[in-house]
């Protein structure tokens, strides 16, 4: 006879609108997946985190966000087995005492920005931060991080927490924004303290004409799958160590169900990865030229551009633009936005069923017959042949390996394109 | 100083006199990838290896000369042998014999005794494939039945993948275990290993006594031991449970997924070369991907290397390098499976583990 498992009932507390807080759910969910753990979880229907009434709650155990003050507060008042996640502090007094504490490292997650940045070769930073707000206390943790960072290595760095968005003063907000980049010395790193800041600011930059990543490049925090989507530059970000966060928060609160207190146990997590994409790969190329085709190119390459385009928006001629190019690149503008239509195209392919007519649309290929071309001789194989390797490899990792095709072939070097476009406008 | 003696496509291999009679030879790749391994103990010195920015370090620890490597008590790179781990107050019966070997960890042996394959001159021969060392360990050498010839292949290519390929012969029975103890840090110690993201493909692991002999199977499942998910190592180190209190860490080796089990010929139900554990490094890009024939994987968070003074200006300091020894399980000798650890005069023991090194992101 197997034995039935007590079953616990465990609230989670959570806004679960925010990425950060849905990914340490399912570090939850995956420990309890896998051990025989048995608890009912009381979520609320939109995920979102209720404090009413909580202290004569009929549970068992609470894990909660304690990045929300109110939360901190709320939970002071019950005797049920608590395990609070959220934010580190560098003052140890800001911690909520005699509690058990899962933390985000946020000086790793800003270091490794930092650190990834100074790679990038650039030498001025910046950090993009929020309003002081009682609810946002990490992103105050993180501008001292960039601050103590700079302080170490002998820097001036920039700080700038704009104000709080609404419709009414959106214009102004951008406006200000804006300003603040035009004056900071260039090119510079700026790291926003989450990727929906770095998202407003990546808009900013674009709406006014400031190359990303020529003169800012750019990283956020949280490799939020839908600031990505709403950016025209792919956005670099760092990855929190949610989904361990999750799992570690799990992993108390179940042997606090036991019997086990763990009042003094605060662990923190470092981050998870980083995922670097077009923001923040910034090359020293100083001919502004280059610096203001590249930020053309980056955004139009898949809506069918020509060089005679790209030479307009700079200013200068075609042929002249080409020189630049290849002195600088060893390539002409037309194999440069062939080179972003290839990786907007192989990035697509990596999706199954992916239908390879809409591809070459969407990537900006007169026909498919010319994307067909074009994967035939730099990769020597058709786009189906190419989507098929892809899910194969991808198909062929066990279980174990962490996801590392985007950033792989992000990485990947293209080699130099020799194709000319046809000429009978097909 | 390089006397270069074989040119293949993939690698080149050039020698270094160093003192003590020892030569160092460096395996090289078609991307200036470079491993370093010393005649002694058939030792892997360095693996100088890029980041993702491209900037070069040593991955491997170790001393900063041949002096250390000497006595080398946290065995750093060498080949273990006869018995990589621990065996039972060094004691085992074969054949209805009772044999008393080494006992250099308190009362119980220790990765080959105090004459372990580590600290061994090991033979260069001249080999199209890589750099391969043998080594002839007599009859009675740490106690152990039987001369046997052990031989080990380093080889790398192109794509970052040293591979080791064992094997070993014997003229009497006698039990065997080998393993490489290269002990890494992927962000070429720019600090401690706490960040690095392991995963370790095995649902269960072998939970020990507190003088670290094995005492049962454990599930993972639950624990910090979890490592079927990528996870940091510091982390985990921090969670509350007995078995890292007992070791001062993680010292306990892992029961692999078995995936067609290919018996050969000595009964050591030998796996197909798969891939059983990756270490991330997300500072540096590194990462490491660990293959193995083997059924156990000890996986070692560094905690004794306090106080260590090897090739840094610091001394080492706990967790700043870990170990994954691919083997047979601890004092297996002593356990049920036995018979899968004694190699008999006739068979041939063969073992192949590769460390592949890559950047990612």
């Amino acid at each position: 006879m197997t034995k039935v498992p007590a079953v616990h009932r465990i609230a989670l507390l959570f806004n679960g609108n925010k990425i950060f807080d849905r990914d340490i759910i399912a570090g939850i969910g995956e420990y309890l997946t896998s051990t025989r753990a048995s608890w009912d979880l009381y979520l609320e229907e939109d995920f979102r985190c209720r404090l009413q009434g909580i202290e004569r709650w009929q549970g068992h155990g609470i894990i909660a966000d304690f990045d929300d003050p109110a939360t901190c507060e709320a939970l002071s008042r019950v005797h049920l087995p608590v395990v609070a996640v959220g934010g580190s502090y560098a003052d140890e007094e800001d911690y909520p005492k005699d509690i058990p504490y899962v933390a985000t490292d946020n000086f790793k997650l800003v270091k490794l920005a930092y650190d990834h940045l100074i790679e990038a070769g650039l030498q001025n930073f910046a950090c993009f931060s929020l309003p002081k707000a009682d609810v946002n206390r990490w992103a105050q943790e993180r501008e001292k991080a960039f601050e103590t960072l700079m302080q170490r290595d002998g820097l001036q760095g920039h700080v700038y927490r704009g104000v709080g968005t609404n419709a009414p003063s959106w214009d102004t907000t951008v406006e200000q924004q804006i300003a603040w980049v035009r004056s900071l010395p260039k090119p510079i790193g700026i790291i926003a303290v989450t990727d929906a800041r770095a998202r407003q600011l990546l808009q900013a930059c674009l709406c006014a004409g400031i190359a990303v990543p020529e003169q800012v490049a750019l990283i956020g925090i949280d490799n939020d799958p839908l600031a990505r989507i709403l950016t025209r530059v792919p956005l670099s970000s760092v990855i929190q160590g949610t989904v361990e966060m999750g799992r570690t928060a799990a992993h108390l609160l179940h042997q606090m169900l036991h019997g086990a207190r763990f009042s003094d146990t605060r662990i923190l997590v470092p981050p998870a990865g980083i995922n670097v994409l077009a923001s923040s790969r910034h090359e020293a190329r100083n001919h502004p030229h280059v610096m203001q085709a590249m930020h053309f190119i980056r955004q139009y390459a898949c809506q069918g551009i020509k060089t005679e385009q790209v030479a307009d928006y700079v200013g200068v001629s075609r042929s002249s633009l080409d020189w630049y190019f290849r002195r600088e690149l060893g390539r002409s503008v037309h194999d440069e936005i062939l080179r972003f239509k290839l990786d907007a195209a192989k990035r697509m392919l990596q999706h199954a069923n992916s239908n390879i007519a809409d591809i070459a649309v969407s990537c900006g290929f007169t026909s498919v017959q010319y994307m067909h071309a074009v994967f035939k001789r730099e990769l020597g194989c058709t786009p189906r042949e190419y989507e098929e390797q892809q899910l194969a490899s991808a198909t062929a990792q066990p279980a174990i390996q962490i996801p590392k095709k985007k950033a792989a072939l992000a990485s990947s070097p293209t080699p130099a394109l020799q194709l000319t476009e046809p000429t009978n406008g097909n | 100083m390089a006397c270069l003696f074989s040119q293949m496509t993939h690698f080149t291999i050039s020698s270094t006199p160093a003192e003590h009679g020892i030569t160092l030879y460096t395996l090289r790749n078609a991307n200036d990838m470079r491993v370093t391994i010393s005649d002694r103990g058939a030792t892997l010195i360095s693996w100088w290896a890029p980041d993702r920015y491209g900037r070069e370090a040593d991955i491997l620890l170790g001393y900063a000369d041949h002096d250390g490597y000497l006595t080398n008590a946290p065995f750093f790179g060498g080949i273990i042998g006869r018995w990589g781990n621990r065996i039972a107050n060094g004691r085992f019966t074969l054949d209805g014999i009772d044999y008393q070997i080494d006992c250099n960890e308190g009362p119980h042996h220790l990765h080959g005794g105090e004459g372990g394959f580590h600290l061994m001159p090991w033979t260069v021969q001249t080999d199209p494939e890589g750099l391969r060392l043998t080594l002839a360990s007599p009859d009675g050498a740490a106690g152990f039945p039987g001369n046997v010839l052990a031989s080990v292949l380093y080889r790398l290519d192109d794509d970052g993948r040293l591979s080791i390929d064992y094997t070993a012969t014997t003229d009497a029975p006698t039990p065997l275990n080998l393993t490489s103890h290269g002990y890494f840090n992927l962000n070429g110690g720019a600090g401690d290993i706490c960040d690095h993201i392991l995963s370790i493909d095995a649902d269960q692991y072998l939970q020990v006594d507190p003088q670290l002999i094995p005492a049962k199977v454990a599930q993972v499942a639950g624990s910090a031991f979890d490592f079927r998910q990528p996870a940091p190592i510091g982390p985990r180190l921090a969670w509350p449970d007995d078995q890292l209190r007992l070791a001062g860490g993680f010292d306990h080796c892992y029961c692999l997924r078995q995936r067609q089990a290919a018996p050969d010929q000595s009964g050591r139900n030998l796996q197909a070369l798969r891939e059983v554990a990756t270490v991330y490094d997300p500072g540096s890009g590194r990462q490491l991907t660990v293959s193995t024939t083997e059924n156990g994987l000890q996986f070692y968070s560094g905690n004794f290397l306090d106080g260590v003074q090897g090739r840094a200006t610091e001394a080492y300091a706990v967790h700043d390098g870990f170990c994954l020894e691919a083997q047979a399980y601890p004092d297996q000798v002593n356990g049920p499976e036995r018979e899968a650890v004694i190699l008999r005069p006739g068979q041939v023991y063969r073992q192949t583990t590769a460390y592949r090194l890559t950047v990612r992101g």
